[in-house]
């Protein structure tokens, strides 16, 4: 029977077994990678890179998980913080081509699926609301989880989503309910 | 268009499941990066030692100061040698049996 994550967190707190955290690691990879694909606008050798980061710091910080939130809120947390680290390293990543991006706005943009639109229009979106967004809408998080992942107000939080959602309606106008 | 049919149709396209990303090697790089396990204190090798050598002291005074040592040289040196020889390649072999299985064992527990 398959361990959850709450006996795997508790095996390589006492043995400091790599066996259960590499399980820990299978289980949460993909969301991990995906949202940090999403917060570096489909960078995947740096979401790799941070995502890498990201377990390496949960392995070292294993002991300050106290089990309050979800294992994966507490692996979304420590992965935004990786991001928001190498966001300021890397300015370019946080003030990316606004402008350019505020441009290619353009709904009638030529994308074959409507999947590749959407996440076009999801890199689009700037920082606070991407990140609100892909935490609440695209990995479920409750408005109260992304608040301590993102570390700002639960207000702050549900304003971005509703401005995010604002914004991806109006650039998926084209391809809404008809 | 509806304001609450585009609604519903962005929160839909939202929460569809995000594709799975295949593992790839991904786990196995961490797994790499991760500092060596931190040794826990044992004193296992230390009582172990302590007790040897109490059980050694022990043997040497009951045994009027290892006399049964000197005995058994003395009852080694009058067997023949073929005899000799034998025994130590079959302790040779014992030997190296338990080592393998110690070693085979200790593998199985690393993968």
């Amino acid at each position: 029977m398959p361990l959850n994550d709450a006996d795997l967190v508790a095996r390589v707190l006492l043995d400091d077994d790599h066996h259960a955290f590499a399980e820990l690691v299978r289980n949460h990879q993909s969301a991990v990678r995906g949202l940090l694909r999403q917060l570096t606008r489909s960078d995947f050798a740096l979401a790799d890179d941070l995502a890498q980061e990201t377990f390496l710091r949960a392995y070292k910080n294993i002991r300050s998980f106290r089990g309050e939130a979800k294992f994966s809120t507490w692996l979304y947390r420590i992965a935004y913080n990786c991001f928001r680290e190498e966001a300021r390293k890397r300015k370019e990543l946080v003030g990316i081509d606004e402008a350019r991006l505020e441009a290619q706005q353009d709904p009638q943009t030529v994308d074959p699926a409507l999947k590749h639109d959407l996440m076009h229009a999801l890199q689009l979106l700037p920082l606070p609301e991407r990140s609100a967004i892909l935490l609440c809408c695209q990995n479920g998080l409750s408005h109260d989880e992304a608040a301590r992942v993102l570390d700002i107000p639960l207000g702050t939080v549900k304003t971005n989503v509703l401005r995010g959602r604002e914004k991806l309606k109006k650039t998926l106008a084209a391809w809404g309910p008809n | 268009m509806d304001e609450q049919l585009q609604e519903d149709w962005l929160e839909a396209q939202l929460r569809q499941e995000t594709p799975y990303i295949d593992d790839d090697g991904f786990t196995a790089r961490v797994v790499q990066s991760l500092p060596a396990p931190a040794r826990r204190r044992s004193f296992r090798e230390t009582i172990l030692i302590c007790v040897t050598l109490l059980a050694s002291m022990v043997t040497y005074f009951v045994s009027d100061g290892g006399r049964f040592l000197i005995t058994a040289v003395y009852r080694l040196a009058s067997m023949p040698v073929l005899f000799v020889g034998l025994v130590a390649i079959c302790c040779a072999l014992v030997l190296s049996a338990v080592a393998a299985g110690a070693a085979l064992s200790n593998v199985r527990e690393q993968r």
